[in-house]
């Protein structure tokens, strides 16, 4: 399919994309993985999975489960650390055409200073996004994303130590999620993400203990697109930076929607799991919507829902 | 990398024994590059509830045909055994690691657990094709449940039961058997290869490691995506004498040494 026409282009904080379809952190490994299956030159972006200072070990297992239309999740961001991935992980990707994303996380604003400064100044960082919604973390993690002054804080901080484009993922676990949202605008991100996974459980009647490890884990898929969709929409409402919007977009459809719900861009997730030509997909079905809508640009469609007023 | 996603109709889906189904498909690319121990992520039904895939072990190759030997243990597997001939299924494979065969075991004593029998066809195959001698220990609840016993011996396995109730074989577990070969102490170089249920893995680690016989397992997990980047689907491995590392399942397994399993926690 012709989607090499520019109808897709989008810059998403500072970011320049061929097309709005990112693949969401944590389902998309650091790239390689789907070699056989993505070609990454086609992808608007790539966001690897969450890295942090020093590598993490994770949860121990279960770490996953199957729920109806979705999946929880309790990883415990096991991952190689920044040096491992500056080392390890980055040059594979600096042989495409693509912008790539690093999701960070720490435990404490230091941690998430460090990460930054080290990628700051590493070869092929696009842009940076920050995760202070991973539900899976005893401290840190989400406890920055549900309380405005430490998200607020943290941005701060980190905008002050990194000229890269700035993207703050949002955590849907929140009573108002755009007084966060707010925060983290004027404290200076260039971008917001969302939404990260929903604090769920699963429970095994029969022996009475819980499905995971951790007890509790991240629900995904497609059980939580009306959530995300909904949050993507109060978001949009009160801020003025693009929205990379997603949660259980599964097909270009799925997609569509949260362009008219407000997002400038949108990022893939569970779906490579079911589907590992997802992301690919998600891109074609969006070209193939505005040609047959006959808009000259993806940006026609953001914030496009019709209501009467 | 030679992985495949498959889009293909479904040959025969038969039962093979209570609780069990034996489906046959066409995937010739997958069937092409399979090799002893290697899985696939079987789509079943999408939009029905059902969201992720189902990691099936690859039973046999035949031309450009594959098969799969299933147990029915929920939503997923029952809605698999109602799929009839020509129902389109999504086939992605072959995923993980394969068992090592390099040092030419005597005999081999494979080692399956229920449908864990199943993991290790390709491999019985393979080692019968270089001669190798291989007794294989098959365990089921009962004698409905009787995997695979006529395949093994058509290619020349000794193959010895054991049910848990006594209806045919010995009256009690594979892992006795695997006691009372290893303590005859005749054999020359053995290797074990198992697959089955966790507490069958342990126990088998377990008995070897007291044996000091190499012994290579065949891990199950829940998987996401079975390509390496959820990290849903790892198991306690030992790196050295203290460490321990969680090692994905579809990547660095589903083949491991037994002994570098941490079983304490696993
Ligand atoms: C590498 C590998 C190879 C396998 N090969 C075979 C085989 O050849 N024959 C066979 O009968 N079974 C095999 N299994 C087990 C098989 O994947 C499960 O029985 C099946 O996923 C159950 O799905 P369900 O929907 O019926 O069960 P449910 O319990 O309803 O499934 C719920 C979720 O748990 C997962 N799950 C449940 N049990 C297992 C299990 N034992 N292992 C992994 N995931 C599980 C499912 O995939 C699903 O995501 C294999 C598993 C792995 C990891
Ligand atoms: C297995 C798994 C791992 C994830 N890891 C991360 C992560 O490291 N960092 C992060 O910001 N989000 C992580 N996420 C959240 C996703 O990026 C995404 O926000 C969420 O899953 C919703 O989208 P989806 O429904 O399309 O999957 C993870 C999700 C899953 C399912
Ligand atoms: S199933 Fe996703 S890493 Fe193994």
């Amino acid at each position: 399919m012709n989607t090499q026409n520019n109808s897709l282009n989008v810059n998403i904080g500072g970011i320049r994309m061929r097309n709005p379809v990112m693949t969401a952190s944590g389902t998309f490994g650091y790239g390689s993985e789907y070699a056989d299956f993505v070609d990454l030159n086609r992808l608007g972006a790539v966001v690897v999975k969450g890295v942090t200072s020093v590598p993490w070990s994770g949860n121990p297992m279960n770490r996953i489960m199957e729920t109806p239309s979705g999946m929880l999740n309790a990883i415990g961001l096991q991952n190689v650390g920044v040096d491992g991935f500056i080392a390890e992980k980055l040059p594979y990707l600096q042989d495409f055409d693509v912008p790539v994303i690093v999701n960070v996380c720490g435990k404490t604003v230091e941690e998430y200073l460090t990460v930054v400064k080290k990628l700051t100044v590493a070869e092929g960082v696009a842009g940076i996004e920050l995760n202070i919604s991973c539900p899976n973390l005893d401290c840190g993690g989400m406890s920055f994303g549900v309380n405005a002054k430490l998200a607020h804080e943290l941005v701060k901080e980190v905008r002050t130590k990194t000229q890269l484009p700035l993207l703050v993922k949002l955590s849907p676990n929140v009573t108002d999620i755009t007084v966060i949202a707010r925060a983290i605008e004027e404290a200076g991100a260039d971008a917001l993400s969302a939404i990260n996974t929903l604090l769920g459980m699963a429970i095994n009647a029969e022996t009475r203990e819980p499905e995971l490890a951790n007890i509790t884990g991240g629900l995904s898929g497609p059980a939580i697109k009306p959530v995300a969709l909904r949050l993507v929409w109060e978001v949009y409402k009160s801020v003025s930076i693009p929205i990379v919007g997603m949660g259980g977009i599964m097909t270009g459809t799925d997609a569509v929607e949260f362009f008219i719900a407000g997002a400038s861009a949108v990022a893939v997730g569970t779906a490579n799991f079911v589907n590992p030509q997802a992301s690919l997909e998600v891109v074609d079905g969006i070209y193939t919507y505005l040609e047959n809508a006959d808009m000259k640009s993806i940006k026609e469609l953001v914030g496009s829902l019709k209501i009467d007023v | 990398m030679n992985t495949f996603d498959t889009h293909t109709t479904i040959i025969s889906n038969e039962k093979v024994a209570e609780d069990h189904y034996l489906l046959r498909c066409e995937c010739s690319d997958i069937a092409k590059f399979a090799r002893p121990g290697q899985f696939i992520h079987v789509m079943i039904s999408q939009g029905a509830g059902l969201l992720l895939r189902r990691p099936f072990t690859i039973y046999t190759v035949n031309g450009r045909e594959i098969t799969m030997l299933y147990q029915i243990i929920g939503e997923g597997t029952k809605q698999l055994s109602k799929m009839r001939r020509e129902a389109s299924i999504q086939v992605l494979g072959p995923l993980g690691n394969t068992f090592d065969i390099a040092k030419n075991p005597e005999p081999a004593i494979l080692v399956g657990g229920g449908a864990g029998i199943a993991s290790l066809m390709l491999l019985a195959v393979a080692l019968r094709a270089q001669d190798t001698p291989t007794i294989g220990l098959i365990g089921a609840q009962h004698q409905d449940r009787l995997l695979s016993v006529d395949d093994l011996e058509e290619i020349g396995v000794k193959v010895h039961i054991a049910t848990d109730d006594g209806s045919v074989g010995h009256h009690g577990f594979v892992t006795d058997i695997l006691t009372d070969l290893l303590h005859k102490n005749d054999l020359h170089q053995p290797t074990i290869y198992a697959c089955g249920p966790h507490g069958m893995l342990a126990a088998v680690a377990k008995i070897t490691e007291k044996f000091e016989v190499p012994t290579q397992v065949a891990m199950e997990n829940r998987m996401g995506c079975a390509m390496g980047v959820c990290l849903g689907c790892v198991c306690p491995v030992y790196i050295d004498d203290k460490r321990i590392e969680y090692q994905r399942v579809c990547t660095e397994g589903p083949v491991f040494n037994a002994s570098d399993i941490a079983w304490e926690i696993s």
